[in-house]
C-alpha cells in the first residue's frame, strides 16, 4: 500500500481580497499526524477546504491518496470535521443519532439505505467517544463540546483512513479541550488513522502531533515536532519564549 | 346542506383526492425547502408561471398545451435560482426575488405589449380544487408517486444537504445533481399543481407543515412525516370546514394549516419550555 | 450557471420580438383629422365607431383578451387619451381604474362619457334566485353587487347609444347631424335585435339559464323572462364554495337542462367540472366587454356576438322556431 496520503504540489488559491495560499507543496505519509498552525487569517482552514475540494484552487494540484481531486471516488477514506459552529443551523430537526449516521453515507452506493449493522456502528461509535446518552437528543440541543463529539463520530464512523479536523477546539473549554486531543491521538495510535488538524493553539497539540505545518499564506515551516522545536526560525519567528512555551511539554 | 349529500359529488371526492396528493408531495418537499433556506421557491416560480404562460397563450396554447411551454421555463427558472444561490452569491430569498420579478414583469409586459390574447391570462393561471377533473387526479397521482418515489431513492442524500453542503461534499455527495433535483421536483410540482389547485395553496402547503413539523419534530424522519401528516389532514379538514360553513376551500385549508402551525408552537412551549424563545 | 439564466432571456426575447410587429401597429397614433374617441370596453367601441362613422377615429384601450379588472394603461394610452377630445368608459363598477386614469390627464378639451349613467342598474345576483344573491354578498343595495354588464339588456344599450350621442354631439357640434342620423340607425338595429332575441326566446322548452362562472347575463335574462343561475357573485375575485357548488348541480339536475353555460375569454374550468358532473354539455356565451384576438382580426361586431348568443342559448334551452 502506498504510504502517500495526501499531496500538495504549488498549490494556490485567491479569493476576491487576493491570494490566500501560495505555493504550497507538501506530502503527508500514511499514519502522520499533522498539525496546521498559523497566525489568523493565514489560510489553514483554506488550505484543508482546497484538499478536500471544498474550494476552487486557482493553480496547482492536489492528491488524496494518489488520485487528483477530480477524479477522487473514494471518499469514505476520508473523515472531516469542520468549524462546527458555522455548521449546524441550530433548528435543524435531525438527532444524533440520524446526524452520526450521514458519515456512513460514502460507504453506500444508490439507493443509499442504512441498516441494522450500520445501526450498531453508530452506537457503538457514539459509546467509543462517550456520548452514546445523547443518541436521541437533537442536535440543536447540545452544548458546544457535546455538539463537537457527535461531529467527530460522524466524521470517523466511516473507520477513515484520513481525518481531516478544522479548529474542533474552538467551542470548548481547556479541559473538555485536552480530552479532545486525547482521544484524536488514540485514534490515531490505535487505528493509524491519518490525521489533518488546524488549530491556532499550537501549543495543546505539540504532545500528540507528530509533525507540524506552519502556514502564512506560504508554508513558512513543515517538517517533524522535534525539528520545529529546535530550529531557529521558528524561535526567530516566535521568540524563543514561546517556542519553549509549545514545545516544553514535549 | 347535508355533508355527507355533498361528499358523494365527484368534484368532492376528487377534491379531496387530488388535493391530499398535492398536498402530500408539497409538505414534504417543503420540510428540505425550509431547511435550505429556499422556503419562498414556491411564490417565485409561480411568478415565473405567470410569464411563462403568458408566453404559452401568446403561441396560442392553451391548458394543458401551454405546459409545453411553461413546465421547461419554469424548470430553467428553478436552476436559475439554485445557480444564484451557489457559491454564496446571492442568499436563497434575494435570488428568489430575483428570479420571480423577472417572471411577472415579462408576463404583464407579454400581456400588453402582445397584442392580446384570445382568452384571459389570469383565468387561466389559477386552477380551484373544487374544478379538478378525473383525468387531473391521474396527474396528481403520478406526479405524487414520482415524487415520493425519488424522494425516497434520494432520501439520505438529501438529508446530507440539508445539512451541510460541504460535508455533504466530503461524503462523496454530488451536492449540485441533489439541488438540481430538489429544485427541479418542486418546480414540476408547482407548474402541475398549480393548475390544479391554485397557487396560494401551493405555496402555503410547501411553508406551513414543515414550519410546523421544525416545532415539534424530535428527528428528521419523524419532521417529514409530521409535516406530511399535516398537509394531507388540512385538505380534509379545511375541505369539510368549507362544506358546513360554506367559505371557499382553498382559503379554508390555507387557514386549518396556519391553526395546526399555532398549535405546534403552543405545545412546543409546553412541552420543551426551555428552548422555546 | 450563466447558460440557464441566458436560455430564460433567450425565451423572453423571443417572445418579446414574437410581438412587437403587432405593438408597433398599435403604436401608430398618427394624428388624423376629425374628432379622436377613445373607448375602454368593446361595447362602447363598437357603437362609438357606428356613431363617429367616417367623421371620428375611434379607438379601444383594453387589448384582446384582456379581463376590464386586470387592465393597466401603458404610456401611449395615456398619451392617445390626452390627445382625444372624447373619453368614453361604462361604469365604476366595470372599469374602476377609468376614473383614476382621467383625473390624471392635464387636457381641458378632453370630454368624459360615462356611458351607463341613464342606465337603471340592477344588482348582481339579487333579484332572480336566492343562491345567487348570497354568492353576491347578499346585501340587495350593496354597491359593489351592481351588476356591470348593462349592455346584455338592448334597451340599456339604446340608453348607452344616447349618451355616447350627447357626448359626440358636445364634442363636435359641428357633425352633429351625421352623429344623430347615424345614432337612429344603431337604435333601430339595437330595437330589431330585441324583437328577434323575444321572438327567439319565446317557447323554449327550458327557461332556466344556468351559467357555471360569475354572474354576467343578469339583464339578457331578466328581458326575455329567463330564470338566472350564476355560480358566483359579479366580483371575479369570488370563489365558489364547496356547497354552493353542489346547489347548482342540484339546479341544473332539476331543471331538466342539457347545457351549461361558460363565458368565452374565460377558463371554462370550473364550468366544465360542474357539467361533468351534472352530465349535461358546455355551451359558450360571450359576454361582450372584449373581443378575443381572432374576433378583433375578423372584425367582429356587437351584433354578430349577440347573434351567436342567440343561437347557443336556442340550442341550450331548446327553444322552437328560428
Amino acid at each position: 500500500m502506498s504510504g502517500e496520503i495526501v499531496r500538495a504540489q504549488l498549490l494556490s488559491c485567491s479569493y476576491r481580497e487576493g491570494r490566500v495560499l501560495e505555493d504550497i507543496s507538501f506530502q503527508v505519509e500514511r499514519g502522520d499526524y499533522v498539525g496546521i498552525v498559523g497566525p489568523n487569517g493565514s489560510g489553514k482552514s483554506t488550505l484543508v477546504k482546497a484538499l478536500l475540494g471544498l474550494v476552487t484552487i486557482s493553480k496547482g494540484s492536489a492528491q488524496l491518496f494518489g488520485h487528483s481531486l477530480s477524479s477522487f471516488r473514494d471518499w469514505h477514506k476520508v473523515g472531516y470535521l469542520p468549524q462546527s459552529l458555522h455548521l449546524v443551523n441550530p433548528v435543524f430537526p435531525a438527532t444524533v443519532h440520524e446526524t452520526v449516521g450521514l458519515g456512513l453515507l460514502s460507504l453506500k452506493r444508490f439507493p443509499k439505505r442504512l441498516n441494522r449493522s450500520d445501526n450498531q456502528k453508530i452506537d457503538l461509535t457514539l459509546d467509543e467517544l462517550g456520548v452514546s446518552d445523547l443518541k436521541h437528543k437533537l442536535i440543536g440541543e447540545l452544548s458546544g463540546g457535546q455538539l463537537q463529539r457527535v461531529l467527530l463520530a460522524r466524521a470517523i464512523v466511516n473507520d477513515p483512513e484520513l481525518l481531516v479536523l478544522d479548529e474542533p477546539t474552538a467551542a470548548l473549554d481547556p479541559e473538555t479541550r485536552g480530552r479532545f486531543y486525547a482521544m484524536i491521538a488514540d485514534i490515531n495510535r490505535s487505528r493509524g488513522v491519518t490525521v489533518l488538524l488546524v488549530t491556532h493553539d499550537s501549543g495543546a497539540i505539540g504532545e500528540h502531533a507528530s509533525k507540524m505545518l506552519y502556514l502564512d499564506k506560504k508554508i513558512l515551516f513543515y517538517g517533524s515536532f522535534d525539528e520545529f522545536c529546535h530550529s531557529p526560525e521558528m524561535s526567530s519567528l516566535f521568540g524563543e519564549h514561546s517556542q519553549h512555551l509549545m514545545c516544553h511539554r514535549h | 346542506m347535508n355533508l355527507l349529500e355533498i361528499l358523494s359529488y365527484g368534484f368532492i371526492q376528487r377534491a379531496l383526492l387530488a388535493g391530499t396528493l398535492i398536498a402530500l408531495l408539497c409538505s414534504v418537499l417543503g420540510v428540505f425547502l425550509v431547511l435550505r433556506r429556499l422556503s419562498l421557491i414556491g411564490d417565485g416560480l409561480a411568478h415565473v408561471t405567470f410569464g411563462s404562460t403568458a408566453i404559452a397563450l401568446a403561441l396560442k396554447l392553451y391548458s394543458a398545451m401551454s405546459l409545453l411551454v411553461s413546465a421547461p421555463i419554469v424548470m430553467l427558472a428553478s436552476l436559475g435560482i439554485l445557480k444564484l444561490t451557489e457559491k454564496g452569491r446571492l442568499s436563497g430569498d434575494a435570488a428568489i426575488g430575483l428570479v420571480s420579478a423577472l417572471g411577472i414583469s415579462v408576463g404583464i409586459i407579454l400581456a400588453s405589449v402582445g397584442g392580446g390574447y384570445n382568452v384571459d391570462l389570469l383565468s387561466y393561471l389559477f386552477g380551484n380544487i373544487l374544478s379538478i377533473r378525473s383525468e387531473e387526479v391521474v396527474i396528481a397521482a403520478l406526479l405524487c408517486f414520482g415524487v415520493m418515489l425519488l424522494l425516497t431513492l434520494y432520501y439520505h442524500e438529501l438529508f446530507a444537504i440539508s445539512f451541510s453542503d460541504e460535508l455533504a461534499k466530503v461524503s462523496g455527495i454530488r451536492t449540485s445533481y441533489i439541488n438540481a433535483i430538489l429544485v427541479l421536483l418542486t418546480a414540476l410540482s408547482v407548474v402541475l399543481a398549480m393548475k390544479l389547485v391554485g397557487i396560494m395553496l401551493i405555496s402555503s402547503m410547501l411553508i406551513v407543515p414543515a414550519a410546523s413539523a421544525l416545532q415539534l419534530a424530535r428527528g428528521f424522519k419523524v419532521c417529514i412525516v409530521l409535516a406530511a401528516l399535516q398537509g394531507c389532514s388540512s385538505v380534509i379538514i379545511g375541505i369539510i370546514i368549507s362544506i358546513m360553513s360554506n367559505l371557499p376551500a382553498s382559503a379554508s385549508i390555507v387557514m386549518v394549516n396556519l391553526l395546526f402551525f399555532a398549535v405546534a408552537c403552543v405545545v412546543r412551549r409546553i412541552i420543551y419550555p426551555k428552548n422555546s424563545n | 450557471m450563466k447558460t440557464a439564466l441566458s436560455v430564460i432571456l433567450v425565451f423572453i426575447l423571443a417572445g418579446a420580438s414574437l410581438f412587437s410587429a403587432g405593438c408597433k401597429q398599435q403604436a401608430e397614433v398618427a394624428p388624423v383629422a376629425g374628432l379622436q374617441v377613445v373607448t375602454t370596453l368593446f361595447p362602447l367601441y363598437d357603437f362609438a365607431r357606428t356613431i363617429g362613422g367616417d367623421k371620428a377615429q375611434v379607438t379601444m384601450l383594453l387589448p384582446p383578451g384582456v379581463e376590464p379588472h386586470s387592465f393597466e394603461p401603458r404610456p401611449e394610452d395615456m398619451i392617445r387619451i390626452s390627445r382625444a377630445g372624447l373619453f368614453i368608459y361604462t361604469s365604476k363598477y366595470m372599469e374602476p381604474w377609468a376614473e383614476k386614469i382621467v383625473s390624471g390627464i392635464d387636457s381641458r378639451s378632453l370630454r368624459v362619457v360615462n356611458a351607463g349613467e341613464r342606465v337603471p342598474y340592477q344588482p348582481g345576483g339579487s333579484h332572480e334566485h336566492e343562491h345567487g344573491a348570497r354568492e353576491a354578498g347578499g346585501h340587495k343595495h350593496d354597491q359593489k353587487g351592481m351588476d356591470p354588464h348593462i349592455w346584455l339588456d338592448f334597451a340599456n344599450a339604446a340608453l348607452m347609444v344616447d349618451t355616447i350621442l350627447d357626448g359626440f354631439v358636445a364634442a363636435d357640434p359641428g357633425n352633429a347631424a351625421v352623429y344623430r342620423q347615424n345614432a337612429e340607425a344603431l337604435k333601430k338595429r339595437l330595437d330589431a335585435l330585441d324583437v328577434r332575441y323575444r321572438k327567439g326566446l319565446s317557447s323554449c322548452a327550458n327557461r332556466t339559464l344556468l351559467h357555471g362562472g360569475h354572474y354576467t347575463f343578469g339583464y339578457l335574462a331578466r328581458r326575455y323572462n329567463l330564470e338566472y343561475h350564476a355560480l358566483s357573485g359579479v366580483s371575479s375575485d369570488s370563489e365558489p364554495s364547496a356547497e354552493r357548488m353542489a346547489a347548482l348541480v342540484r339546479e341544473i339536475k332539476s331543471s331538466g337542462s342539457n347545457y351549461l353555460f361558460a363565458e368565452e375569454l374565460l377558463s371554462p374550468r370550473l364550468t366544465e367540472t360542474l357539467a361533468q358532473e351534472a352530465g349535461v354539455g358546455v355551451l359558450m356565451l360571450h359576454g361582450a366587454h372584449n373581443l378575443s384576438r381572432d374576433d378583433q382580426a375578423k372584425n367582429v361586431t356587437f351584433f354578430d356576438l349577440m347573434e351567436r348568443n342567440l343561437v347557443q342559448l336556442q340550442k341550450g334551452l331548446q327553444c322552437q322556431g328560428k
